[in-house]
């Protein structure tokens, strides 16, 4: 008898974990990706998590950290910068963008990263850069590529006519203010405090210096985890979508949700009034904004050794249709 | 033991560290961007040596270690003397380096940037305050523990407080202090590298986080044998100046 028993509990037991599907070890940023922190803070509004995938959020600070992690086996998804994923694939990782998460965009309406000087200091325009310094969130990453490109459009030589350097969000405001370098890069939140403050100004903006709208954040899944699971990931991204939908659709209530949850510390007035970027509502990756990344950095930056073949980075075909 | 053994025996370990890497490289238990292989490392390591614009970072990470170690040592054995000689110096500056010793001076690097800027002195500054400690601990140390016979001998003889000091009690400390600059050397390197890691254009640290941000961890495990190339040979000139400068003190460690 107790035999039997022990049998059958080991069977409800197989059946429960074999419906909750197998676990998405997903890296996470902090900043600009709201939709994918949702998926955790309101896991109600993901029918499928649970059922035919778990999910586990795991914070990392730089990109670097995040591909060593997926490389050593630690990871099966996560979010990365277009830019981000071009060199890893440039290098032979074996990932996939499977989605888009937001979009650097001209307009109004959306946020674009911003390029800004003292207002009362001697650079007023990008080509008084020179001889100067432009502080950027790190080394060859989206902001150090776009300050680049501002530079090379002002016809200045990036390195040679003006340095470019890493520093740390919140310590860029003081640095632009002190002097200590000429131009610096403002993400939300600190671009919305650095501008309420005053006595900054507008350089130039990501899009403005690129030319073009184009990828910022997107979804990659390792190209094991897709050949295993693509039941999972199609369940993943179905959610991913419709939460995406509902972000857009509820953006001060997945705000608030997101901070009660402890995703966001900035305080909830200044988090409700920043300025988002642009999300497509069906997360489709803008895959010519890539090819003209990649052809940037190959060309203008020397960042690539050789070509990169970026449709084959991206299979868009796990997306809800 | 024979002598001929006793040589290589640091290249057997150094030797046996480079076949456990390898063995691992190979292996396919991890994926080469992690784990390259001792061929890639070496001949990215090459392309480092014959390439003036990476020799010219290594410079660059080079100057700024020995500019804070240069000034570290000046006033380390400065104050570590004063220290050792001055009781009132001991009770003024005892408790300010026993109690800050073991504070992670890093942790001040963005102090550091915004008082000295973002270039090369924020950098040497750091560098100068991490080598200062050990230079002064071990000069205080080694002035304070003169042999007191030596002392009086000078004293009988009729020596001045200035050919005491130069004749005494400089000759007994040197080697504390050379123990000092021995820590202190090491440290002048990581400090720099670290600090051109967290914030700086140029330098060996820039090359590591270059090297990293394109998953080249060859080219990054490379510019990590330049950094340890010039640790070890910074040590190395710290050793020879040692025995030359203070010849009659030889270290001489009898092994039971």
């Amino acid at each position: 008898m107790k035999a039997v028993l022990l049998v059958l509990s080991f069977l409800v037991c197989a059946n429960a974990l074999a419906q909750a599907g197998p676990l998405i070890r997903f890296g996470r940023g902090f900043a600009a990706e709201e939709q994918v922190w949702l998926m955790s803070a309101r896991p109600d509004l993901t029918p499928n998590q649970g059922k035919h995938y778990q999910l586990k959020q795991i914070l990392f600070q730089a990109n670097p950290e995040r591909f060593q992690a997926f490389l050593a086996g630690e990871l099966d998804a996560g979010t990365a910068p277009g830019l981000a994923v071009i060199f890893a694939h440039a290098q032979g990782v074996d990932m996939k963008i499977v989605a888009s998460v937001c979009l650097e965009a001209a307009g109004k309406q959306w946020f674009s990263t911003t390029y800004m000087v003292k207002d009362d200091g001697p650079v007023k325009r990008v080509q008084d850069l020179k001889g100067g310094t432009i502080g950027v969130v790190g080394i060859k990453t989206a902001t150090d590529l776009w300050a680049r490109a501002g530079l090379i459009n002002a016809g200045l030589v990036p390195d040679k006519d003006t340095k470019v350097v890493p520093m740390a969000f919140p310590a860029i405001g003081d640095a632009v203010r002190t002097g200590k370098v000429s131009a610096g890069t403002f993400v939300e939140p600190f671009y919305s405090t650095e501008v309420a403050k005053g006595g900054l100004r507008k350089l130039f903006t990501a899009t403005e210096a690129v030319g073009y709208d184009h990828e910022l954040l997107d979804i990659f899944f390792g190209e094991k985890f897709l050949k295993a699971h693509p039941e999972a990931v199609r369940a993943f991204l179905a959610d991913y979508v419709a939460v995406t939908k509902y972000y857009l659709a509820n953006t001060a209530q997945a705000k608030a949700d997101l901070h009660k949850a402890g995703f966001v510390r900035t305080p909830l007035d200044t988090y409700l009034k920043n300025a988002d970027w642009k999300r497509d509502p069906n997360a489709r990756v803008d895959v010519e904004s890539l090819k003209k990344l990649s052809t940037f950095m190959l060309e203008k930056l020397q960042w690539l050794e050789k070509p990169v073949k970026v449709e084959s980075m991206v299979d868009q075909s796990y997306l809800p249709r | 033991m024979t002598p001929v053994f006793q040589r290589l025996l640091p290249f057997l370990v150094v030797a046996a560290v480079l076949v456990i890497w390898e063995a691992a490289a190979v292996s396919g238990l991890w994926s080469k961007l992690l784990f390259p292989s001792l061929g890639s490392i070496a001949y990215e390591f090459g392309v480092f040596l014959i390439t003036p614009e990476r020799l010219h970072e290594a410079w660059v990470s080079l100057y700024r270690a020995l500019g804070g170690f240069a000034l570290a040592a000046v006033v380390g054995i400065l104050v570590g003397m004063l220290m050792g000689r001055s009781k009132l110096v001991a009770g003024l500056l005892d408790p300010l380096f026993s109690g800050t010793y073991a504070v992670p001076k890093l942790a001040l690097f963005p102090i550091f940037i915004f008082v000295f800027g973002i270039g090369s002195l924020s950098k040497v500054a750091l560098v100068f305050l991490e080598c200062l400690y050990p230079i002064v601990i071990m000069s205080y140390h080694g002035a304070r523990g003169v042999n007191r016979v030596l002392l009086w001998s000078a004293q009988n003889m009729g020596a001045s407080r200035g050919e005491t000091l130069r004749r005494v009690v400089i000759p007994a400390t040197a080697p504390f202090i050379f123990a000092g600059f021995r820590v202190a050397a090491p440290v002048a390197m990581i400090v720099v590298v670290i600090t051109e890691m967290v914030s700086s254009a140029d330098g060996l640290g820039y090359l590591v986080t270059y090297s990293l941000s394109s998953l080249r961890t060859d080219r990054m495990l490379a510019v990590v044998v330049v950094i340890a190339l010039i640790g070890y040979l910074l040590d190395k000139a710290v050793v020879l100046a040692r025995d030359r400068l203070i010849y009659w003190e030889k270290l001489d460690t009898y092994y039971v």
